[in-house]
């Protein structure tokens, strides 16, 4: 993996979860399918196997020589064998055994497969899952997956296990099954490197005269020096101040920033900056985006149902917060865990379990106990994922294939999330509500009272306007209707609309209701009512008669019935009843289409979409209740049945709560309060010192964020498919100190800013050397160049060009608490155009910010704490393009002429701006000749000169410059 | 010589290389797979989106999935079911599945007939009049099953495999494993695609490289005469400008390349250098691949652009082929509406006559005009919703999600014609012959297009994946 700019993937959507197993790239998965694998393919579970299949003493009785009567040898060789064979054989015999099952013999059906015995002699559907799985009758044991046996087929077996299942075939040699692939014994996890303690490892004495600022660039230093690699000089000091103002605030430094920290030459000048920095509020809004790419933020669910998680943003600016104020790093878990739960607990501290219910989730998912249970486990995954650094999540259905984590340990933690409450009791037709903590005061409820019900009035008035236009509509052609069946005998049957059109036009017709018409008539050929229009189809004037009189006698005979019962509804004459009804069906000849655009002329639509427009911005700006997303505790659950093939359809033994057994340090197991989830528990047990990972995940991190590569490279699998670190000891020698500074995230920040390594040039005098030892660049003999992400492309944009919008804080998403997105419609009503910084934009689930997308902002349903990086043409386009980029442009070069008579001096406030430094003369002489000619182009477009000319010129330039590399990159 | 040096001048030769090469319609700089392969990548320097050699002969080069959202009904279109009309208002005579969507009434008849259409007799419902002219070219596959029963679950699993985790769409697999023939515009596009029900992950690339990723051209709230790809024009200024800007840009980054960086990095720099150009290039590109003026009156009446009914969803099918002809690979066409689509949970007959007035005519026209250009021998032709209906009733006249058993049908590249592949039960609810899981699906289109499902991996933290995930088996009846 490269640590400088590209990467050839896409930042991930996920990341591995096993799902159903492992793959296996043999021809045998080719046969296993579907929901089958749910049941049968029970994997390698060490914990389940040990009390799995117990083949119990009568059955196991049955495990011997049989004395087959000729009879029995006859019914199984001529029924059973060649229905097994044919049906069975093709997954269950020879190395192919899906589920652990094979037919080859009746020893090995008793013994059975990974969910049991498949055969219990004598007995029926209830105790042979053989019975049970080809009679269809549960969902998830169908076999053969296929093709369903016959009737005739499924008796024979019933037959053949009601005789005993007489079976001459040997038994094939019952141990030989293929070892199943497990991951590291708990005794080599313990070995492994990150599952060990931190060490304490001595400063390398390493020695480069004036070089080793700290410790750190002792470790850095030192393998530089075993590799005979010499560290690039220091960066000149418009790069430095551009690299660090970038990496803490996100911008670049303004012109006076970097005019002054050059013209300082003393020696605290960095070190002051660094200060600064490290003081501004936008400082959290930089670095607290890191945090939130961790957390998988966002402002809607998005998995397949998108609706807003309109409360989302207090949790975004609590870990805003929180970064400005330095909350201690181990504080900061708790909270995000438990922060319910804490004694002081707070309105701050119960927005922080945010971080446990911002996941994706399918809320549509008809079944309720899947939702619970695949919820439990994304926020198992983005748990172990965001705080160690491990894909716990391939422990749900096996234990892990890799690490030293089972089966057992999983279900032990989803234990303590099972009690744990995600989602409300409240929901909206097939959608499930998420828990809210709420924040809400009586006042509060009360004015929201009277917002509901402006906007259910709202929405009210739009579908009543519908209705009464639908019905003007239904009426025309109600008072027409004998012209719509005279029309339709002129009509083909699967005329098009334009034809259809020129018919109905000159009749003042509605085309489609007539276009419906014709096709109702073609499928009501054998209707009564429209017998007479097929005698009559070649006679349309002798038609319209027939009907017209039809309807002119309908209406007499209903205003006469009327008149003594204004009630009346039904005419006893047959035939005109008939013709009442059919007229009056809004599903038969005279059918509206349910489509406001092709039911309504247009300004009738327009006034509709008015009112369905306004009913939808009051309620996308209305308030919403209070509250923030979070969790709380629901019914404790002491223990919790291991989840077959991590089917909640297939249990297995029960285990108590626990921690991952490898990261324990102490034999004793946790004891849990009974009256709670254990998730206090459980934040305490991570963020304290004696925890192998906590420490090292977040320090790799942090490196990472500063350097663009951390010492990690796999920031979310620290096991044994993970990266091992680059340097090791660097990396315990900082998580230690990390700890013992009381996890000051700003500490850390301080110590690596003002070594020497970071303060180190990107070009190295010996670069040609160096790379052919260290390709890479791991060892760090330079400063790694690497793109500005995302934020920092559209924030420095927007600051160069003095366009920015700096308020901290507040609600953003511009939806109210769950309204949807998208719902069946695909309009777009999320607005990029705010000016307030990048990380307060809207965060939307499958639909992310196009800047966003194209500049590899990571994917919000996975923690990612290490952003990739790619070069694609789309984002080329958007720099040429985009209004953004262009209106700034245009902003920016109309300062530089205000405030600028010589282009020399534009030019050179320009790139002070930009780049923190001077143009060299040959690039000052080709933007200035690119000045020129462009005036010239743009004179000869428009004739004369004229400032909007020079503007034009100008803002070219200046958008040619956003768009090149020295722009877009850290240097 | 020792490795170090050995590396040393592959990257020599490969700066080189770099220098003379051009970048890729969404491809990632260079430097993104050397940084990738730097100690063991030989001669890799040419463009990840190149097209590649299959895994065995191809019999579709290209494809084109017409996506009807919401789930059209299989029994009320190419899977008729006598006994419903028999057992009409009945109640179902057998379980229904243990988690349905929504509360299941009696059996209900389809509105529709069914004729038997071409040499092969095979049934299409009133509903597909045009369609069903081509029957001899379709091979009906009746016994899909296994997706979710509700839409964004079942619209991933359709399009990626997966409804639980963000997986690649087929797409972007199918560009992974065969890269394009025109690098001037993307590799996969699909045309006003839906945002709702997991939106860009139905056409995303998720782990895979991002050139594999779809390009949606509007979306599926935008008329299709409208619909084009974001950032694609510039507003402001002409082209004769964006040219002399683009150069400057170009002098201005060769500037900086001087500096000494590291191969790894210039290549990278060199990388986004060469994707100006291509922007460029696109810029005319695509809106040319998009110009409809450019066909003749008859092929607008032909895929029914010249009425109002079919135009839209018309122009979508021209402008496929259009980029079909051009050499993308996987073209994907979405069939949608402002309201429910092909959901009909009520009023079935009114909805489902409207949608496939809406698209009968331009689905024949395709087909016709992909014989006609002799294209259909090589484009596998692929149509469907993201499940099908229930046989039994929602309400008095609708039909609830159906996961368990429905129909796709797949016509040219390879597929054998006039044939109906599977079966579900006699009433139509669940697939029992033949049955064809989403993945078995997934696991014949690659087969088609040349690729083995079981080769095509991807390997990702230590596993290697695939569209297919561990199952997944190719119809082999259906091949031609």
């Amino acid at each position: 993996m490269t640590g400088f700019i590209n990467w050839p993937h896409k930042p991930f959507a996920f990341v591995c979860r096993c799902f159903q197993r492992p793959f296996v790239s043999s021809s045998a998965q080719r046969r296993l399918s579907h929901s089958l694998i749910l049941l049968l393919l029970l994997g390698p579970i060490h914990s389940v196997c040990a009390q799995k299949a117990p083949v119990s003493n009568s059955n196991a009785s049955e495990i011997s020589d049989q004395k087959l009567s000729d009879e029995d040898l006859q019914f199984f060789e001529k029924h059973v064998r060649p229905l097994l064979v044919d049906h069975c054989y093709e997954c269950h015999s020879g190395n192919e055994r899906s589920g652990g099952l094979s037919v080859e013999s009746r020893e090995q059906m008793i013994v059975g497969g990974d969910t049991g015995s498949a055969l219990v002699v004598g007995q029926g559907n209830e105790g042979s899952l053989i019975l049970q799985a080809v009679s269809y009758a549960h969902e998830h044991l169908r076999m053969p997956p296929k093709n369903r046996l016959t009737q005739q087929q499924v008796e024979i077996l019933h037959q053949w296990v009601q005789r005993g299942a007489p079976d001459p075939r040997k038994a094939m040699e019952l141990g030989n099954r293929p070892a199943p692939q497990t991951g590291m014994s708990l005794e080599d996890g313990k070995r492994f490197w990150s599952f060990q303690p931190l060490k304490l490892h001595t400063v390398p004495s390493a020695h480069l005269s004036g070089w080793v600022q700290s410790p750190i660039d002792a470790f850095i230093l030192e393998k530089l020096k075993q590799q005979q690699l010499l560290p690039a000089p220091t960066a000149d000091r418009p790069s430095l101040i551009r690299r660090v103002t970038l990496n803490l605030i996100g911008v670049p430094p303004t012109a006076e920033e970097v005019e002054q920290f050059v013209a300082d030459q003393s020696p605290q000048s960095y070190s002051a900056l660094v200060e600064r920095l490290l003081a501004s509020p936008q400082y959290g809004v930089r670095w607290g985006r890191h945090w939130l790419d961790v957390a998988r933020y966002a402002d809607s669910n998005g998995l397949d149902e998108n609706l807003a998680y309109g409360n989302a943003w207090r949790y975004r600016d609590y870990v805003i917060q929180a970064f400005n104020s330095d909350k201690p790093f181990n504080r900061f878990i708790v909270e995000q865990v438990a922060g319910d739960l804490l004694p002081e607990a707070n309105q701050e501290t119960r927005t922080a379990t945010g971080f446990l219910s911002l996941g994706a989730k399918v809320l549509a998912e008809p079944d309720m106990e899947k939702l619970v249970m695949d919820t439990i486990d994304e926020q198992i995954d983005s748990f172990g994922k965001s705080f160690l650094g491990l894909s716990l999540g391939c422990a749900r259905c096996h234990d892990h294939k890799f690490d030293p984590i089972t089966q057992r340990d999983y279900y032990a933690l989803a234990a303590i999330f099972r009690g744990t409450r995600t989602f409300a009791d409240e929901r909206f037709g097939a959608i499930k509500y998420w828990h809210e903590h709420s924040f809400s005061s009586d006042t509060e409820r009360e004015q929201l009272k009277s917002v509901d019900g402006e906007i259910a009035k709202a929405k009210q008035a739009a579908a009543g306007f519908k209705a009464e236009a639908v019905k003007k509509v239904r009426d025309s052609a109600r008072e027409h209707a004998a012209d719509y069946l005279m029309a339709a005998a002129s009509l083909p049957v699967g005329a098009s609309l334009t034809q259809v059109a020129t018919i109905a036009k000159p009749l003042n017709l509605h085309p489609r209701i007539l276009f419906h018409c014709r096709t109702h008539i073609d499928n009501q050929r054998e209707a009564e009512f429209y017998q007479p229009w097929y005698r009559l189809q070649s006679q349309p004037e002798e038609l319209g008669r027939y009907y017209r009189e039809l309807f002119g006698r309908l209406d007499e005979a209903l205003s006469l019935a009327q008149k003594s019962d204004p009630k009346v509804e039904t005419l006893p004459d047959s035939a005109l009843e008939l013709a009442r009804k059919e007229r009056l069906d809004p599903a038969a000849f005279l059918a509206i289409p349910p489509q406001p655009e092709h039911a309504f002329d247009e300004t009738t639509l327009a006034a509709y979409y008015q009112l369905m427009e306004k009913a939808r911005l009051l309620e996308s700006a209305a308030q919403d209740a209070s509250g923030a997303m979070g969790v709380v505790d629901g019914t404790p659950t002491p223990e919790f049945r291991i989840h077959i093939r991590g089917s909640h359809l297939s249990l297995g033994e029960p285990v108590a709560r626990a921690f991952p057994a490898v990261l324990r340090s102490s034999p004793v197991d946790p004891i849990f309060p009974e009256a709670g989830s254990g998730r206090m528990e459980l934040a305490e047990w991570l963020a304290g010192t004696t925890n192998p990972l906590t420490a090292r995940v977040i320090v790799n991190r942090v490196w990472g964020w500063h350097f663009g590569r951390p010492l990690v490279g796999t920031t979310e699998n620290f096991g044994v498919l993970g990266e091992t670190p680059s340097h090791p000891e660097l990396l315990d020698w900082l998580a230690r100190n990390f700890i013992q500074a009381g996890w000051s995230i700003k500490h850390l920040n301080r110590l690596i800013l003002n070594s020497t390594v970071y303060q180190m040039s990107s070009a190295h005098p010996n670069s040609e050397s160096a790379e052919s030892i260290d390709p890479e660049n791991r060892l760090l003999w330079k400063f790694p160049i690497h793109r500005m992400d995302a934020e920092q492309i559209r924030d420095s944009v927007l600051a160069t060009s003095e366009r920015m919008d700096w308020q901290i804080d507040g609600k953003s998403v511009p939806l109210r608490n769950r309204q949807f997105v998208f719902d069946h419609t695909s309009i777009d009503h999320t607005r990029y155009t705010s000016l307030r910084r990048a990380a307060y934009l809207p965060v939307i689930r499958n639909n992310l910010y196009t800047l966003f997308e194209q500049f590899d902002f990571p994917d919000p349903t996975m923690p990612t704490g290490h952003r990739h990086q790619t070069t694609v043409a789309p984002q080329s386009l958007l720099l040429m393009n985009n209004e953004l980029v262009i209106d700034s442009a245009g902003q920016l070069a109309q300062l530089l002429i205000s405030q600028h008579g010589q282009p020399t001096e534009r030019l050179s406030e320009l790139y002070l701006r930009l780049l923190a430094r001077f143009p060299s003369d040959a690039e000052q002489e080709k933007c200035l000749r690119f000045i020129d000619e462009s005036v010239s182009v743009g004179l000869l477009d428009s004739g004369r000169i004229s400032p909007e000319v020079e503007l034009q010129s100008w803002t070219l330039l200046v958008q040619a410059l956003i768009a090149t590399n020295d722009f877009l990159y850290v240097r | 010589m020792t490795k170090q040096n050995e590396n040393h001048l592959d990257l020599q030769t490969r700066r080189q290389a770099l220098k003379n090469s051009a970048v890729g319609f969404g491809q990632l700089a260079f430097a993104a797979m050397l940084g990738n392969q730097t100690l063991n990548a030989r001669d890799q320097v040419q463009s990840p989106l190149a097209a590649k050699p299959a895994h065995f002969p191809a019999r579709a080069k290209r494809i084109v999935f017409l996506f009807m959202k919401g789930g059209p009904s299989h029994v009320d279109t190419f899977d008729p079911k006598p006994l419903l009309d028999r057992d009409h208002g009945k109640p179902l005579p057998f379980a229904l599945p243990r988690v349905v969507f929504a509360a299941q009434g009696n059996l209900l008849k389809s509105p529709w007939r069914f004729r038997q259409h071409g040499e092969s007799g095979l049934p299409v419902s009133e509903l597909f009049p045009h369609v069903a002219k081509h029957v001899d070219d379709l091979c009906i596959l009746r016994s899909l099953h296994g997706t979710n029963p509700a839409h964004g679950g079942a619209l991933l699993k359709l399009h990626t495999g997966s409804d639980q985790f963000v997986r690649p769409s087929m797409g972007a697999w199918v560009v992974y494993g065969l890269g394009t023939e025109n690098e001037n515009l993307p590799a996969f596009v699909t045309i006003c695609p839906t945002l709702a029900h997991g939106g860009v992950n139905n056409w995303g690339s998720a782990f895979l490289p991002a050139y594999c990723q779809g390009t949606p051209i509007g979306n599926a709230s935008q008329p299709s005469s409208k619909a084009q790809v974001k950032d694609i024009y510039n507003q402001r200024f002409g082209t004769a400008l964006q040219r002399r800007q683009i150069d400057l840009i170009g002098q201005l980054n060769r500037e900086q390349l001087s500096l000494q960086t590291s191969a790894v990095e210039s290549a990278a720099l060199l990388g986004r250098l060469e994707s100006y150009e291509l922007a460029f290039r696109m810029q005319a590109s695509m809106p040319e691949a998009q110009d409809l003026s450019q066909e003749s009156e008859l092929t607008h009446e032909l895929y029914g652009v010249d009425d109002p009914i079919t135009a839209n969803f018309g122009r979508q099918c021209l402008m496929a082929r259009r980029f079909l002809e051009r050499g993308v690979r996987f073209v994907q066409v979405t069939h949608s509406d402002s309201e429910v689509q092909w959901d009909q949970h009520s009023d079935l007959y009114h909805g489902h006559a409207k949608n496939s007035a809406e698209v009968d005519k331009p689905i024949a026209g395709l087909l016709a005009d992909l014989k006609a250009r002799g294209m259909l021998e090589d484009t596998l032709v692929l149509w469907g919703g993201e499940f099908g209906r229930t046989p039994t009733a929602q309400g008095s006249n609708g039909r609830d999600h159906n996961p368990h058993g429905f129909t796709m049908w797949m016509a040219g590249g390879g597929v054998k014609g006039g044939m109906a592949h599977g079966a579900t039960d006699e009433y139509g609810y669940y697939a029992t012959e033949d049955k064809m899981h989403v993945n078995d699906l997934h696991a014949t289109l690659l087969h088609l297009l040349g690729l083995d499902h079981e080769r095509l991996t991807f390997q990702y933290a230590g596993r290697d994946f695939r569209l297919t995930d561990v199952a997944g088996q190719v119809a082999k009846p259906i091949l031609a």
